[in-house]
């Protein structure tokens, strides 16, 4: 497990070790861009956002206390700058690389196949976006940065039950968001 | 049991998660109720589906990038240091005091004041003496705002509050204090020290960054707490602008029910 070390680094940094962030940053600026990433759909603000994540952890290491997990500490700070930026965001251009991003399918299938796969996938991909901003978010720790529920909790700091309702209401809206394109 | 209440465990079911009595449960429901069989297999058949959403890569600049935000802030923090190093920690030395020998500390408090007494009834009189003395009263001011600038770093909560009482003394709050206020208003874990540094903000609500930072702070508490006292704040002021943050707040589906019904009052009332 990385977890205690994570907490042990972290723990140096706020002694003043500020060089060990970047074993941090080595470590979670992938998830936690991609995160920022399904919370956004833009690839340039989600970079600029974890700078700003990891500029608070440094600024605000005071406030670590390790009685929990430092991943969860990051996933909050990140909620946080994701609010202080949620005006601008609400103007965002959607589906701004949706399509690149489905180009790199696998070979191996058939061209219908393909183009199936393909359709599918761009029809899930167009109905995350469209989930309420909460909803993707639970769905996005519990999915795709592999959360158990439990920790989820911690981070949204409400119960483990509201986050288990909340996830099955989230799975169900995408549902019907998605076969209501695919119709 | 009616089928709502085995909603909880779909969850569970398609992350993998559930307990083997939880299991055993949900099973049993399922072999009976063939609408949520239904539910569930398509469910986990979208789960399964969105392993194949993909996230693209960030840009190769992402570690330079962090590499220079790094070394901007040490040099930053080494700056901070060499001004303003030598007074705070004569504060840590003096906040020690305080918790180590709490009567040494107020008698060092009170010749500290007669001191300031002393030499005000002395240094009363000429024009030279005037200047001296306003230079000792920015000096107080300064020692009074450095205090609560390191207060509010402190890891303790209720040091923190201290730190927010304390920025209610300094007479003309400069930028640097109210940046420190509105960062801790937006950013502190704790919810008290939330609440007191909103109650400090609100004496300061004749400047006009305060204002619009109270007003942009609406959208980014989730603590319902903060939430109705920041209504509270807002129609106390008289803030019409804070109108259409609220309308947002409206607008996130979990919000607490009672702060709903709050916030649309406080609209009615700002109108
Ligand atoms: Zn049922």
């Amino acid at each position: 497990m990385n977890s205690l070390a994570d907490n042990t680094i972290m723990l140096k940094v706020k002694a003043g070790d500020l060089d060990k962030m970047g074993l941090l940053f080595e470590r979670y600026h992938r998830p936690l861009y991609g995160f920022l990433f399904h919370m956004t759909y833009q690839r340039e603000t989600s970079e600029d956002l974890v700078q700003q994540v990891f500029y608070k952890m440094l600024k605000y290491r005071e406030t670590f206390t390790a009685t929990g997990e430092f991943v969860h500490w990051m996933y909050s700070i990140a909620r946080n700058t994701l609010k202080d930026q949620g005006k601008s965001l609400k103007q965002r251009v959607k589906h701004e690389n949706t399509d690149d991003h489905t180009e790199r399918l696998s070979g191996g299938l058939t061209p219908e196949e393909q183009l199936e796969k393909k359709q599918a996938k761009l029809g899930l991909y167009k109905a995350m976006e469209k989930l309420s901003d909460s909803h993707r978010e639970v769905l996005t720790l519990s999915k795709f940065q592999e959360l158990k529920y439990q920790e989820i909790a911690h981070i949204l700091d409400i119960s483990e039950i509201a986050v288990k309702t909340r996830a099955h209401r989230a799975m169900q809206e995408l549902k019907s968001i998605y076969e209501k394109a695919e119709r | 049991m009616k089928c709502e209440q085995y909603e909880g465990l779909f969850a569970g079911w398609i992350n993998n998660e559930l307990k083997p009595a939880e299991r055993e449960t949900l099973e049993q429901h399922l072999n009976g109720c063939a609408a949520c069989r239904e539910e569930l297999a398509s469910m986990q058949q979208l789960w399964a589906m969105m392993d194949e959403v993909e996230v693209p890569e960030p840009s190769a600049s992402m570690k330079t990038d962090f590499t220079a935000m790094l070394n901007d802030f040490k040099a930053t923090e080494a700056n901070k240091k060499g001004s303003s190093a030598g007074i705070r920690q004569q504060l840590g030395w003096l906040l020690q005091w305080r918790q180590k020998w709490p009567l040494a500390y107020t008698f060092a408090i009170i010749l500290v004041s007669f001191g300031c007494g002393y030499l005000f009834f002395n240094l009363k009189g000429g024009s030279k003496q005037d200047k001296q003395m306003a230079d000792l009263t920015t000096q107080v001011h300064e020692l009074k705002q450095t205090m609560a600038l390191a207060l509010l770093e402190n890891p303790s909560a209720s040091e923190r509050i201290r730190g927010v009482s304390y920025t209610t003394e300094i007479k003309h709050a400069d930028k640097e204090v109210i940046d420190a206020l509105l960062a801790t208003l937006n950013n502190d874990p704790n919810v008290n020290v939330r609440l007191s540094t909103l109650d400090a903000l609100t004496h300061l609500a004749g400047h006009p960054e305060v204002r619009l930072g109270l007003v942009q702070s609406i959208t980014t508490q989730d603590s319902p707490l903060m939430q109705s006292a920041i209504a509270d704040v807002m129609l106390k002021l008289q803030e019409k602008s804070s109108v259409k943050s609220f309308k947002e707040l409206l607008k996130q589906k979990d919000l607490d029910h009672g702060v709903r019904d709050k916030i649309k009052e406080t609209i009615t009332q700002l109108i």
